[in-house]
């Protein structure tokens, strides 16, 4: 499929003094591509196509969702066999890729990974474009790399303002009030004049996720922590403002900080001093499958923006698929993939009500923006959220989400630096202009430089 | 008749070096070659000279992973030593009831999963729910933040390690002791030495063989060691726990492939300075080591 | 010497600490995957969820198989050619022994991190990805066995074994006859070192193979444990927790059992001649 590259292929000639073993012939993975193979569609069609296709996925729930959607696939392309396999994606995928053996047609992978990798993966570039506007920018622009894109985008994670509707009630505080930050701190303070006990707002006390969050709230004001050409843009207003915030909320006594859904979180949600949680549209796990005490008590809101009329929500987290360079059968696992991220039929059979999940899968939605309608949804209300449609809330907060930019490949490395540092700011160990010179300082010469 | 012939020892290591020229001859030196290189995995290597090298020593990151790594020796290494020399002379003791019990006790971890016993880690010692904390609590003691906390969150993890391979050093030890004969104790009974004179003036001088080997590869594991704290900590709080292995994992993991080989010769010179010391230390009057 | 009542105190207490996580572990996997999270140190359930979903999810049964064929092929290198190099660099004199015994410990110092992507590397250019080969071969002879069995050898006094040479004996009669007897003791050690070393091996295992086939124990687990080590991102992390403590359990249990059983065996064994009193 690809030559073997001479540069690597020299390099390790040299290092064994012109290839004394057979293995000096290796040509590693799809490395070294001067250019990276470009995907172009099948033409055959449906009832034609034939051959079989290795499909890497996470362990869990989501592959039985999964596995369940490749079987209606299948009914839609019978020539196609699937070989769907549960792997450890994280220690595997970038391993394979390198060494070019035995290489999946196809697997899913967590968007902060996709950059890393792109001289290995396909571009989709051509393939996605019928569909790239109709597509949430967010997710277009972090599989794009230097004006490609190498994943076919997944799932859409908005945050949304988790909160107890009991508690904002008993205190008078209006849901629809909230439409700032700063709206969300007088409230918290409202609530917690009612109740002293009470420390409202959830900050995560894990460095990786507090990350993550921080990306949701800079991504909600159309920034991230670097810009399309890989340069550090920490040093913001818009970083500035969400430290600032932090402080503040910190500051005034306002904050549960503790770790993403472990037992100290678990508890103080379901003691009632846990009111707010400006989370990712995953959380909803929570109050269905942890929260016993308060199991039908919470509910989802839009996001507060940063400024009066600002966007209402932003991205943490996702998954996109990719096609490694050096699939066998790199178009039938587009196929694959084109079936569950952009026809009517693979959405519903990944989204709507299965056997895993009878109400739907509604951890995350769509990023395909036809099938956001709130007026149609996908998985069904939520009775752990008092019967409250999450669909519409989630695909309404989604439209207004902006752009990013790829995610560097230093990403999760830049967790030591950044994450960590952002538990120093809520915990009140550092101000937020140190944060930023601090983070940006390290990054730079560890992670930036080094690339 | 055969004799002695000069081939022997060659022929009784061969094996080993048959395996090393298939599977470590061309790692080590595509390795050595990487040190030297800017790789990620794809594309051309860019030759960097001994930038790899430089950078890391230059950078504080990587001075606080050996500094975190050399703490976490001091938490393991001697501990394990005596409580499993203690351990191993106990369970070596014909008159000790229960002993079948006691050794399933101690050398049971071994055999456990670190995956699945990283998570009982991550609840018994949670700050506020658990175990460990509730027992504190009982008697008046307050929380103490064993994971959470840079003053705690070594000790925590070096006790999943000590719990985890104790019963590895007891084996060793065991093996040592068995060259203890019991005419020597008896002897020493005779003259009124007391167990105690008996244990440091006979036991110790007589496994310090197995001890040197013990120290030499636990010093070895220790600095070496990822798994722990990357499925226990994750290298936290605040780096706390990023030993020098993690740190070395996290240039694998992000694919920084030239960094992480230069950082493993670093390793090695360092490991082998210590084992050096370690081995010079504890050599037996007699010279052999 | 007979132990008094202080020292038994310390065993039981120590004991106790030792065995409680893995009771924790075992009974935790008989709870609903959520209440291991929310209420874990209660008792709940009893129930067989765990299990029934870690069966159906994940190959335990080819895991098991295959760390026993690996077990086997790989503890039968070792126990041969390890106690023959120990002896050749413990008790003889050749040209360039020095060199060689730092290469040994070279291999032993340098992480095994470094050589798993040359490694990989070499395997798929001889085609060995996702073979037995390739799980069984890199390191089958390994240099702490040689290590522990040149230290365990050095212990032998050469005139033992010079006494063996007089009757003219070839050298592999000498060391059949006469140094196996010896290092008994450590030879057990070894056996159930190695054991223990295949058993718990995940790293190369988990890059080596990606097909069903050939996943050993550890790689089972690691394919459920990604989801909790990794990022907590989604939504099932808690059933993947009941799963991974199921299978751990079942992992684990098998050779608890055969180290119950076997334990007087081998421990005397590593034990044999020693200390009397």
């Amino acid at each position: 499929m690809s030559t073997p590259p001479i540069g690597r292929r020299g390099f390790i000639k040299g290092a064994l003094g012109v290839g004394a073993l057979a293995v000096a012939g290796c040509a590693p993975g799809g490395s070294g591509q001067a250019v990276p193979s470009k995907l172009a569609a099948p033409s055959a069609t449906a009832s034609t196509v034939k051959g079989e296709i290795t499909i890497w996925n996470r362990s869990g729930d989501l592959f039985k969702v999964f596995d369940a959607a490749i079987a209606k696939f299948k009914q839609a392309y019978p020539g196609v066999t699937v070989n769907h396999q549960q792997v450890d994606i994280d220690a595997k995928l970038a391993n394979t890729l390198i060494s070019g053996t035995d290489v999946p047609d196809g697997s899913f992978w967590d968007d902060a990974k996709i950059g890393g990798q792109a001289e290995h993966l396909y571009d989709l570039t051509d393939l996605i474009a019928p569909y790239q506007d109709k597509t949430a920018p967010y997710k277009i622009s972090v599989n794009t790399v230097d004006g490609k894109i190498y994943g076919v985008p997944w799932d859409l994670d908005p945050g949304l303002l988790w909160y107890r509707e009991d508690i904002l009630e008993a205190a008078g505080v209006d849901i629809a009030s909230i439409a700032t930050y700063d709206d969300l701190l007088t409230a918290a303070r409202t609530i917690k004049d009612k109740n002293p006990a009470s420390k409202p707002i959830h900050l995560d006390k894990n460095p990786f996720l507090s990350q993550l969050w921080l990306e949701m709230l800079a991504n909600q004001q159309g920034t991230s922590l670097t810009d399309a050409s890989g340069k550090l843009r920490l040093d913001s207003p818009e970083y500035k403002k969400i430290f600032t915030w932090i402080e503040q909320a910190t500051g005034d006594g306002l904050v549960t900080h503790a770790p993403y859904l472990e037992p100290a979180d678990v508890n103080t949600l379901d003691n009632g001093q846990q009111v707010f949680v400006p989370w990712a549209i995953w959380w909803s796990f929570a109050p269905q499958n942890l929260l016993k005490a308060t199991k039908g008590k919470w509910r989802a809101a839009p996001l507060p923006a940063w400024t009066p009329g600002g966007a209402r929500s932003g991205v943490m987290g996702g998954s996109s698929f990719v096609i490694p360079a050096k699939a066998k059968n790199p178009e039938l696992a587009w196929l694959l993939y084109e079936y569950l991220c952009f026809k009517d039929e693979g959405i519903q059979a990944v989204y709507g009500p299965n056997s895993v999940y009878p109400g739907g899968l509604s951890t995350s939605v769509p990023s395909y923006l036809p099938v956001l309608d709130p007026a149609k949804p996908l998985f069904q209300p939520i009775e752990a959220l008092g019967g409250q449609d999450l669909w519409k809330v989630a695909t309404e907060a989604s439209s207004t989400i902006p752009a990013a930019a790829p995610i560097p490949w230093w990403w999760a490395q830049s967790v030591d630096y950044l994450g960590n540092n952002v538990q120093r700011l809520i915990e009140g160990k550092m101000s937020p202009d140190d944060v930023i010179a601090d983070s940006a300082k390290k990054i730079q010469r560890n992670l930036v430089d080094r690339g | 008749m055969r004799v002695r012939t000069w081939l022997t020892p060659y022929v009784f290591v061969s094996p080993f070096f048959l395996v090393f020229a298939a599977f470590g001859v061309y790692p080590l030196i595509f390795a050595l070659q990487l040190s030297f290189t800017r790789w990620r995995g794809a594309g051309e290597a860019t030759f960097v000279g001994l930038g790899n090298y430089s950078y890391l020593l230059s950078s504080p990151d990587f001075w606080a992973s050996l500094g975190n790594s050399a703490v976490m020796w001091v938490l393991i290494v001697p501990i394990q030593v005596v409580a499993g020399l203690g351990a191993a002379v106990l369970l070596a003791n014909a008159k000790l009831r229960l002993r079948g019990f006691f050794r399933v006790a101690f050398i049971a971890p071994f055999v456990t999963p670190l995956v699945a016993m990283a998570q009982v880690w991550i609840v018994v010692f949670d700050t506020d729910y658990g175990l460990v904390n509730y027992l504190l609590n009982l008697v008046g003691l307050p929380d103490v933040g064993w994971l959470t906390s840079t003053t705690w969150s070594k000790p925590t993890l070096a006790l999943l390690v000590l719990w985890k391979t104790t019963g590895f050093a007891i084996i060793i030890l065991l093996a040592g002791l068995q060259a203890v004969p019991g005419q020597v104790y008896e002897a020493a009974s005779l003259d009124g030495a007391s167990r105690w004179r008996q244990f440091w003036s006979l036991t110790v001088p007589l496994v310090r063989r197995s001890i040197a080997f013990l120290v030499v590869v636990q010093t070895l594991a220790v600095f070496q060691m990822f798994a722990e704290p990357f499925v226990v900590t994750q290298g936290g709080p605040y780096g706390s726990t990023e030993t020098a292995g993690l740190y070395l994992f996290d240039h694998i993991s992000a694919s920084d492939l030239g960094t992480g080989a230069a950082n493993s010769f670093l390793l090695v010179l360092l490991v082998f300075g210590l084992s050096l010391g370690a081995v010079r230390l504890l050599r037996p009057k007699d010279g052999t080591s | 010497m007979k132990p008094g009542i202080g020292q038994y105190t310390i065993l039981g207490v120590l004991a106790i600490g030792f065995l409680y996580p893995i009771w924790w572990a075992i009974s935790s996997s008989f709870k609903p995957p959520n209440d291991i999270v929310t209420d874990p140190l209660t008792l709940s359930g009893p129930t067989l969820h765990n299990y029934q979903a870690m069966f159906a999810d994940v190959p335990i049964g080819t895991g098991f198989a295959n760390t026993a064929l690996v077990l086997v092929v790989k503890g039968a290198m070792t126990m041969v050619f390890c106690p023959l190099a120990g002896y050749a660099f413990a008790k003889f004199t050749f040209p360039g022994k020095n060199v060689l015994f730092g290469v040994v410990l070279l291999t032993l110092m340098l992480p095994t991190l470094v050589l798993i992507i040359p490694l990989l590397l070499e395997m798929s250019a001889l085609g060995w990805v996702n073979t037995y080969q390739a799980l069984i071969l890199p390191g089958s002879i390994d240099a702490f066995s040689i290590f522990w069995m040149r230290q365990t050898i050095a212990a032998i006094p050469t005139e033992l074994i010079d006494a063996g040479r007089v009757d003219g004996a070839s050298e592999l009669g000498i060391f059949v006859r006469v140094v196996l007897p010896v290092i008994r003791p450590g030879l057990a050690a070894l056996a159930v070192l190695t054991t223990m070393n295949v058993y718990n091996d995940f790293v190369w295992p988990v890059v080596a193979v990606n097909d069903t086939e050939h996943q050993t124990l550890q790689v089972v687990l690691s394919t459920l444990a990604q989801n909790i080590t990794g990022n907590r991102i989604g939504s099932d992390f808690t059933t993947v927790w009941g799963e991974l403590l199921a299978a751990g359990s079942v992992a684990m249990v098998p050779l608890l059992v055969i180290f119950v059983l076997l334990q007087r065996h081998f421990i005397n064994g590593i034990l044999a001649g020693s200390v009397k009193g």
